[in-house]
């Protein structure tokens, strides 16, 4: 079976519909959507449309989440002053412009998703806002994964597509009691964490849209990078009154603002 | 009296006027003076020299005529004039009359108005800037504190045409962390890392030194460009905030970047 994966759309329905069309050319049998449909891109509710109207299994990102409680994070999620402001413009206008009915269905996404041995989440099952970088220290690494169950932890967020296997993992343990000490030996099997990128944010140096494609049978793992109308998602962009610098930065696959600088922080507001 | 020893140097933006002038004054055996003309209140070449050359003496444009009347002896004295002063109608006082002039040109460059007014031609950076239809701007940042990341982004935006075809452009910015730094970019030269300049660290509130930007260019959106170093800007919450962080720092004996 192949289980399509993608993930932060960011409103950019051209990016979608080449995604679902090479997914469509790749015979997959399903797919799974990690969220950040909204925020940035000018289309956020035809996306949603799109994505509600398949039926496509679908976590909440961070940006839905923001859309429907508020931003309420503080500077500290921003990492620069900014990309705050361009951040908040761009909440503002997704604010203005989302239909009712989008909002009501992104406050019913969940937080993550589970099919078998797989889990899909938007940043980290503990956080949508947090960054699983592929240089993320392994122990954190092995946690995350570990905290799911799962086999493979499917995340987004970062933007660039990544598979980070995490094999022979050992974990050993000193238990201190009254007057004894034991140690403990934990083993864990393979783990992956397979970081989906985005189809409608880039940040990998090109425009083109990024997804990944999981073959159960042969346990294969590709990432695809789709090629689309980018001009034409920047001319909305400039068109429906978002900052230009947006269409500037997507086109040059520099995503709309910037990543943090520690992306491991998470705002606890 | 002693006639001066003046040096006019003029050339195109890019082509290293400043360079070319600071390589001079290494080589100088007698005390070495300079102004810069046409820079009005945006003189970013001279702050830069006076941080980044401690030998050589830096006078403001206006004190010029009291200068010509009072000069020192025994020192050699380099002008430089903006690209954009027209050479042809450039008058100079009298005791400027002897003085040599020095164009710094690109390699290549013939038959120019530098090369009908120059005694010298000194071959300097390669540059292909076309100042037909060249705009220059700038903008005067003094007192204003920049959040480095947001700088960066600027300036990466800025540099690889976010906001019309630069072809030359040079600030001075005043960072959170109190220290100023020199950046500068030519179009066609490879990138140079920003230069922190030799200037005690401001950790009193707003800085009162000079800083600014100037921008050589075609198409510049310039209402965008002036939004965005504002939006890179600190409010003063964040400026004191940041100027304790790093006043702590110090006081701990820590080594701060």
């Amino acid at each position: 079976m192949k289980v399509a994966v993608m993930s932060c759309i960011h409103g950019n329905y051209e990016a979608l519909n080449a995604v679902l069309s090479d997914i469509d050319d790749q015979s997959a049998d399903k797919i799974y959507c990690l969220g950040d449909l909204v925020g940035y891109g000018s289309h956020p509710n035809a996306v949603v449309e799109m994505i509600r109207a398949l039926d496509i299994p679908t976590c909440q990102g961070c940006w839905d989440e923001d859309i429907v409680e508020g931003l309420n994070s503080c500077e500290c999620s921003y990492p620069s002053v900014l990309a705050e402001k361009r951040g908040k413009l761009a909440h503002e206008w997704t604010n203005q412009v989302i239909h009712p009915e989008v909002r009501e269905f992104l406050a019913q996404l969940p937080l993550s998703l589970r099919d078998d041995n797989l889990c899909f989440v938007h940043g980290s099952p503990h956080n949508q806002h947090e960054y699983l970088l592929p240089e993320v220290d392994a122990f954190v690494a092995m946690e995350r994964i570990l905290a799911t169950g799962a086999d493979i932890l499917f995340c987004g967020h970062t933007h660039v597509p990544y598979v980070r296997s995490l094999d022979a993992g050992q974990l050993q343990i000193r238990v201190q009691s009254t007057g004894k000490s034991e140690e403990m030996s934990f083993s864990a099997p393979l783990k992956r964490i397979v970081n989906a990128g985005s189809v409608g944010e880039p940040r990998h140096g090109r425009p083109n849209a990024t997804y990944v494609i999981y073959d159960t049978d042969a346990d294969q793992i590709t990432l695809r990078e789709v090629e689309y109308d980018y001009q034409k998602t920047c001319d909305a962009i400039i068109k429906n009154g978002l900052p230009p610098i947006f269409a500037w930065r997507l086109a040059r696959g520099l995503e709309f603002a910037e990543r943090a600088d520690d992306p491991t922080h998470v705002c606890e507001r | 009296m002693q006639p001066l020893n003046i040096t006019l140097v003029a050339g195109p933006p890019g082509a290293g006027k400043t360079t070319w002038i600071r390589q001079q004054v290494h080589t100088a055996a007698e005390p070495v003076i300079y102004l810069s003309l046409g820079a009005g209140e945006t003189t970013l070449d001279p702050t830069y020299l006076a941080a980044e050359v401690p030998e050589l003496t830096v006078l403001p444009a206006v004190q010029l005529t009291n200068f010509l009347e009072r000069p020192p002896v025994g020192c050699v004295v380099y002008l430089e004039l903006g690209f954009y002063i027209d050479l042809t109608s450039l008058v100079l006082p009298n005791q400027m009359a002897d003085c040599r002039r020095v164009a710094v040109l690109p390699p290549g460059t013939r038959h120019t108005e530098w090369h009908d007014w120059a005694d010298l031609v000194v071959t300097g950076a390669e540059t292909a800037i076309p100042l037909q239809q060249a705009h220059f701007w700038r903008s005067v940042l003094t007192g204003q504190v920049l959040d480095s990341a947001s700088l960066n982004t600027f300036w990466y935006e800025l540099t690889y045409g976010a906001y019309g075809n630069v072809q030359r452009t040079k600030g001075i910015f005043d960072i959170a962390d109190g220290r100023a730094f020199y950046f500068d970019f030519t179009k066609g030269l490879s990138r140079s890392n920003p230069v922190e300049l030799n200037l005690p660290r401001c950790l009193n509130g707003r800085p009162d030194r000079l800083s600014g930007i100037e921008i050589v260019g075609e198409a510049l959106d310039q209402e965008t460009i002036a939004q965005t170093l504002k939006d890179c800007c600190l409010e003063e919450q964040a400026i004191v905030h940041y100027q304790q962080q790093i006043k702590d720092l110090i006081e701990q004996g820590e080594e701060v970047g």
